[in-house]
């Protein structure tokens, strides 16, 4: 079980949701940034990811590394929380 | 973490590939019927309408309605009925006889007949910068990517209903867009009056895309040609936004018998919407000579489940007859 997930999402990306969706129904808690709502925290996935482009998942596992997943993209996805 | 388990041996009386508009639609009226319904959706569910901004030509919404809550009233519906949902892709499907057999990233599927409704996915063009600069840059869905360029300066390529719709779209964002249109501009009369009317569009009619430049992994530029007078043309731009056309969703099919038309799109031989493989039925974007709409991909959708019924039924349609 990860740390923590973060999500960088926006109020129109259909994938955003379906990354939700699928980590619901896997049983994984997450915390969601809407960039929408925080314009601020944009540079934050920009740095992530390094790409213009949501969603932008952060897995932090627990010894702290990070793996990030930019899109809805189940075969990355799903090994990065196991 | 929640481990789904599945019944290897169940048969499913319907699997549905795709969960976009003609399954979801297809799966209100199979589920209400008792037919035991599993839809498989590898991407959005809503499909291609999930990332569409706004939806004006779809019957029952006179205001227009968002893609992604048309899409969630769809799933909505459909799931009240007691249709099931995975988040998995299907890559092969076999005819087993008794049975069709569909191999699935969540595992093996048995059912008793099958709705492939996979829709397409954007066409890419091919030019140089395009795969460098992905989702860096050059994007395909500008509901998703599009909140990138606040105050920005893009470039859309395509001359179609969606580069139209889109380009509308991003000037929520964008401070100005060139269109750039290879031949002639294809959108709808109101479209086409929309985008022109929008102070931040500019439209360059005969125009390629040729390549597409950037600096330190940021795009600059797209160069193009001007097809009137062979000359290149440079436009300085922060992003790509590409909407060519669609391909469809059929590379699964490779290696199956389903008959598939000179573009890889289904075909059928009666009016019953069923495939060459007995009981393996299509609707929607898939379809063969499909005319890539909500409302026709519903309405496929819905037509296909009462073939499946009387199919399940062992009854032929009426209409075959
Ligand atoms: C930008 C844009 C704007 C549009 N605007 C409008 C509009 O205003 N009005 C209108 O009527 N139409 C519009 N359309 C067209 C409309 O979206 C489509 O006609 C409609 O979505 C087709 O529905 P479908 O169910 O056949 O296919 P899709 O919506 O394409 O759904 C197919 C689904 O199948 C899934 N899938 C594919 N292969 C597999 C697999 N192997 N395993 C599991 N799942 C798979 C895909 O991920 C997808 O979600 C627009 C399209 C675009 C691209």
């Amino acid at each position: 079980m990860p740390k923590n997930i973060t999500i960088f999402t926006t109020n129109t990306c259909a994938y955003c949701g379906m990354v939700k969706k699928w980590l619901g129904a896997k049983g994984y808690s997450y915390e969601e940034v809407n960039i929408d709502e925080h314009p601020e925290r944009q540079q934050e996935a920009l740095q992530a990811s390094g790409q213009l482009a949501v969603p932008v998942t952060v897995v932090t596992r627990q010894d702290d590394s990070q793996e990030v997943v930019v899109g809805y993209n189940l075969a990355k996805l799903a090994p990065a929380v196991s | 973490m929640v481990e789904e388990t599945t019944d290897k041996n169940k048969v499913w009386d319907v699997v549905m590939i795709g969960a976009g508009p003609a399954s979801l639609a297809a799966a209100v009226y199979t589920t209400r019927e008792d037919i035991e319904t599993v839809l498989f959706e590898k991407g959005a569910i809503g499909g291609l309408a999930a990332v569409t901004d706004w939806v004006d030509n779809y019957p029952g919404f006179p205001k227009g309605i968002s893609g992604l809550d048309l899409s969630a009233n769809l799933q909505a519906q459909a799931e009240r009925f007691g249709a099931k949902i995975e988040l998995g892709e299907v890559s092969k499907i076999e005819d087993k006889g008794d049975y069709k057999l569909l191999q699935t990233t969540e595992g093996e599927y048995k059912a008793k007949a099958i709705l492939i409704a996979t829709g397409s996915d954007y066409k890419k063009i091919g030019v140089p910068g395009e795969a460098e600069f992905y989702a860096r840059g050059v994007h395909y869905c500008a509901t998703c990517d599009g909140a990138f360029y606040r105050d920005k300066k893009l470039v859309v390529v395509g001359g179609g209903n969606s580069a139209a719709q889109e380009s509308l779209f991003l000037t929520k964002f964008a401070t100005h867009i060139d269109l750039l249109v290879r031949s002639t501009f294809k959108a709808s009369d109101i479209l086409q009056k929309e985008v022109k009317q929008n102070p931040k569009i500019t439209i360059h009619i005969g125009t390629t895309t040729d390549e597409i430049v950037g600096k330190d992994g940021k795009v600059t530029k797209v160069i193009g040609t001007d097809t009137a007078s062979g000359k290149k043309v440079e436009f300085p731009t922060d992003g790509v936004f590409v909407f060519v056309g669609l391909s469809p969703n059929t590379e699964f099919l490779a290696g199956s018998s389903i008959e598939l038309d000179n573009i890889g799109l289904i075909k059928t031989s009666m009016n019953d919407l069923q495939t060459n493989m007995p009981g393996v039925f299509v609707a929607g974007d898939v379809h063969s000579g499909a005319t890539m709409q909500i409302a026709s991909a519903v309405g496929e959708g819905a037509t296909a489940a009462l073939h499946i019924r009387e199919y399940l039924e062992g009854k032929p349609h009426p209409i075959q007859n």
